[in-house]
């Protein structure tokens, strides 16, 4: 006997590859959106900064926005670079 | 002085003689005294002062006559009763008795007749008096003003006291065989129009009185009747003596008539058939038993036939009454029934009989453990739209549809019964009405309208009406509103559909969501679109899923990654907003592995920073078995692929090494084998060794001894209710061990104290009942993680 597989349809979950689950800002799973977005993934990505930290792109904007002089990271303090 | 007294007892005489006629024989000479005489003679007592006498005088003496003569005389004729009237009336008797009666009312009529000149000569004496009223004494004045009635209604009315005074038993009832005799026989002989569908010139024998056509007494009997009647009326005694005979014979046809024609019929509109026949029929019956023609008559005619609708109404609503609950189920085939009921219900005085005789029959023919969920929905639809017809402001469909609710609410499939009709494929009641499209009105989020435009056609709701529910215009008549409102919240709705529709997307597999988009729209417009945004999420992926299917498989992707042996597509989710998938272990075949592998690199690198965890036991293989005999198409499950697949390396597998490759328990492993074995192609060759059939085996060799059950466990891809909710309980695991650690022992009520006191306080923590903790606890002790002893919880040793 043999076996030929036409097609192979399976079922997966994705999720980003953070050393967290939750935004630090928003507190909601990475996986999920930030407070603004309706649709997770694509919609409402993660930015990591040079101190390997990583939020809703959405969040840190509003965050590193509200801040007039030094833009630090809300988790660490220290400046805030995005990672290239 | 003597001649005086002498000429007053010459003029006593004349009157006695002109006043008291003579029955039988007493004082029978023949003698009539003119009016003239009797004038000179009253005027002779008039002059004496004593003329009022004679009015009293003749009072009294055909009050006697009465007594003692005649009344004795008309009841003697039923007689012959008392002897025959045991046996149920034939038609002998019933002939005879119409003679009797006939004979007796004609000699009470005769004899009553001889006082009627007697009664007008003294009419008009009294007037006479009335007019030298002056003139007379005192005493006189008082009494003439004292009779305001005429003599001949008087005399009628002493003639009717004395008549029933004496009525014997019997009499009553045949008086209404009587009258309904002649009402059959009334509507036979009757030449308007037939009622009866019935032909009845085919009939050899009368209906009515059934003798043969040639001896029918129908038109003896309408004789009898009229002539009845007519002496009766004379006598004033007409509805004194047959009144309640001739209601009562009406009554019983009305209801006869009634159950003939509409009983299990809910068709057709009966209500004008009802109302010509009483019109036609029953009426002109009526109206022939008191055919005159005067003002009174006119209006004694118009309350009969007032009365007789009234009846009417009254009886149709009985009827229907106790149909009610098929009338619903027939919905809407029986509107016309309900158009009826809803005119009767209004013109009588039965609607709280009806409200309380339908809620009986719902609860005794729905209420029970032995209807399904989704039937006592279709019923409890069909009352929606019945009772709406019947009553617009919904207050019976209120009162009666409440322990239909209270008991769908304790049904655990209720929700999903109603999300899953919902949306339907097929043209379901629900569905349909989703279509409509309106937004949910509930209790919690209405908001006042005040703004009514009609106001001017506003009503106040029935009497009946739960004044602490909700107004007319908030008892909704929309039906999903209706439903989703038994459990007074969406939420319960909202995550079933969302179950629902997860488990479609994840069983079929298709990628086309069109029509699942289209419902979820026309449920957005009803539930909200906050509420819906879990499934908006799941939808979304499916097509996100779609398109990374095309771009991982397209020619560059296949070449960089070399995920090719085989298509491999993916359904890719936001596990955030997926409701909890069944967890399964499943090792599948090294190929499969090795393409998955492949097209997770290709999704990394597609999405940066992202990975997949794919969950091998979800999914649909399509594969083809080429045997040595045939080639055979399957559309089948992982887990059934992976097994298949295997007995490709060998045919002969025993359930031990299966389960090692596959790692699936043994157990769950065997009924998946069992679908093979279904199709023939694997065989139990001895205990637990499975073997593969290379050639199509004889169908008798198949039956029997294989072919194990097909029952595919839970086909739902979600875990279910109750493993989540262990889940949950699994948060509390940690402090019992805790808890036994330090404590040795504890019984269970000790556990579940200490828990609520420390470990339920929390507020993203759910409570648990005791009985929750023991299943919990139990199942724990079954995993042989705890032991139970003696009514205490203590934990293994190491």
């Amino acid at each position: 006997m043999k076996v030929v597989i036409k097609s192979w349809t399976s079922v997966a979950s994705w999720r980003w590859i953070a050393n967290d689950d939750n935004c630090g800002i928003c507190r909601m799973p990475f996986d999920g959106c930030c407070t603004d977005c309706k649709m997770p993934g694509d919609d409402c990505p993660l930015v990591w900064g040079q101190c390997s930290h990583c939020f809703h792109i959405h969040c840190i904007m509003k965050w590193l926005n509200s801040q007039q002089v030094h833009q630090l990271c809300p988790m660490c303090r220290q400046e805030w670079k995005f990672k290239e | 002085m003597s001649e005086a007294l002498e000429t007053l007892s010459v003029a006593w005489n004349v009157i006695s003689k002109a006043f008291r006629p003579a029955l039988d024989s007493r004082n029978n000479d023949g003698y009539l005294p003119s009016y003239e005489d009797l004038k000179a003679s009253v005027e002779l007592l008039h002059q004496h002062g004593i003329a009022h006498i004679v009015e009293e005088w003749f009072f009294e003496t055909l009050q006697q006559d009465l007594r003692e003569i005649i009344v004795p005389r008309f009841w003697s004729h039923f007689d012959f009763q008392t002897a025959g009237a045991d046996g149920d009336p034939d038609t002998s008797f019933g002939s005879k008795y119409f003679r009797v009666l006939l004979n007796a009312v004609k000699e009470l009529h005769s004899s009553f007749q001889l006082y009627i000149p007697c009664v007008s000569q003294l009419q008009c004496l009294h007037e006479d008096l009335q007019a030298e009223e002056d003139t007379l004494p005192s005493e006189a004045q008082t009494f003439l003003q004292c009779s305001y009635l005429s003599l001949a209604s008087r005399v009628h009315l002493v003639l009717k006291a004395l008549l029933l005074a004496k009525i014997p038993q019997q009499f009553s009832n045949n008086l209404i065989n009587f009258y309904s005799r002649a009402f059959k026989a009334f509507q036979i002989k009757q030449p308007l129009e037939k009622y009866e569908e019935e032909d009845l010139d085919d009939q050899l024998e009368c209906p009515a009185c059934e003798n043969d056509n040639e001896n029918c007494c129908c038109v003896e009997v309408l004789n009898t009747f009229q002539e009845v009647n007519q002496h009766l009326k004379e006598l004033n005694l007409l509805e004194a003596v047959a009144g309640d005979a001739v209601t009562t014979v009406a009554y019983r046809h009305i209801q006869d008539y009634v159950q003939k024609t509409c009983k299990g019929n809910y068709e057709n509109s009966y209500m004008p058939q009802l109302e010509r026949w009483l019109d036609g029929a029953l009426l002109m019956w009526m109206q022939s038993v008191y055919s005159e023609s005067n003002a009174e008559y006119v209006v004694l005619i118009c309350n009969i036939k007032e009365q007789m609708n009234h009846f009417l109404y009254e009886t149709y609503t009985t009827v229907r009454m106790e149909e009610l609950f098929s009338i619903i189920i027939e919905f809407p085939e029986s509107q016309a029934a309900l158009e009826d009921l809803k005119v009767c219900l209004e013109k009588t005085n039965l609607r709280q009989n009806l409200i309380t005789s339908l809620k009986n029959s719902l609860e005794r023919r729905l209420l029970h453990p032995g209807v399904n969920t989704a039937d006592i929905l279709t019923a409890y639809i069909s009352a929606i739209k019945a009772l709406r017809i019947l009553d617009p402001t919904g207050v019976i469909l209120q009162l009666v549809c409440e322990p239909v609710r209270k008991y769908l609410r304790l049904r655990e499939d209720t929700v999903r019964c109603i999300v899953s009709s919902l949306t339907d494929d097929g043209c379901g009641e629900l569905a349909s009405e989703l279509m409509k499209g309106a937004p949910l009105l509930l209790d919690d989020n209405y908001q006042a309208d005040e703004e009514d435009v009609n106001w001017e056609s506003w009503q106040p709701d029935p009497s009946d009406a739960d004044p602490t529910k909700t107004t007319q215009s908030h008892r909704s008549h929309d039906i999903i509103s209706m439903l989703v409102s038994i459990y007074g919240s969406k939420d319960l709705f909202v995550k079933e559909y969302c179950v629902l529709l997860a488990d479609r997307l994840l069983s079929t597999f298709c990628y086309d969501t069109v029509k699942e988009i289209r419902y979820l729209e026309l449920l957005k417009l009803r539930f909200g679109e906050s509420q819906l945004h879990q499934c908006e999420v799941m939808l979304k992926d499916v097509a996100d899923s779609k398109r990374i299917n095309t771009h991982v498989n397209s020619e560059k992707m296949i070449a960089d990654f070399r995920v090719g042996e085989f298509p491999l597509n993916a359904m890719i989710l936001s596990a955030q907003f997926w409701p909890t998938l069944r967890e399964e272990h499943l090792q599948l075949p090294e190929i499969v592995e090795k393409a998955l592998e492949s097209y997770k690199k290709a999704f990394e690198a597609l999405k940066g920073n992202r990975t997949l965890c794919w969950k091998g036991h979800l999914g649909l293989v399509n594969l083809d078995l080429q045997l040595k005999d045939r080639t055979l198409n399957f559309s089948v499950s992982p887990i059934h692929a992976t097994i298949i697949w295997h007995f490709q390396e060998k045919a002969r597998w025993s359930l031990e090494a299966l389960s090692a490759v596959t790692r699936v328990p043994t157990s769950a492993l065997r009924r998946k084998i069992a679908y093979w074995q279904t199709l023939g192609i694997l065989r139990e060759e001895a205990t637990d060794v499975f073997v593969l059939e290379e050639e199509e085996p004889q169908r008798q060799s198949l039956d029997g001894s294989v072919l194990p059950d097909e029952e595919e466990e839970n086909g739902s891809v979600m875990a279910s209710s109750q493993d989540q909710r262990e889940e949950e309980l699994q948060v509390f695991w940690s402090f019992i061990v805790g808890m036994l650690t330090n404590l040795g022992s504890l019984p269970i009520e000790r556990i579940h104290s200490m828990l609520r006191m420390f470990a339920m306080q929390g507020s993203g923590t759910t409570g648990c009942s005791i009985h929750e903790l023991r299943q919990f606890l139990d199942r724990k002790v079954r995993e042989q993680k705890l032991v139970y002893s003696g009514g205490y919880y203590r934990l293994p040793r190491a």
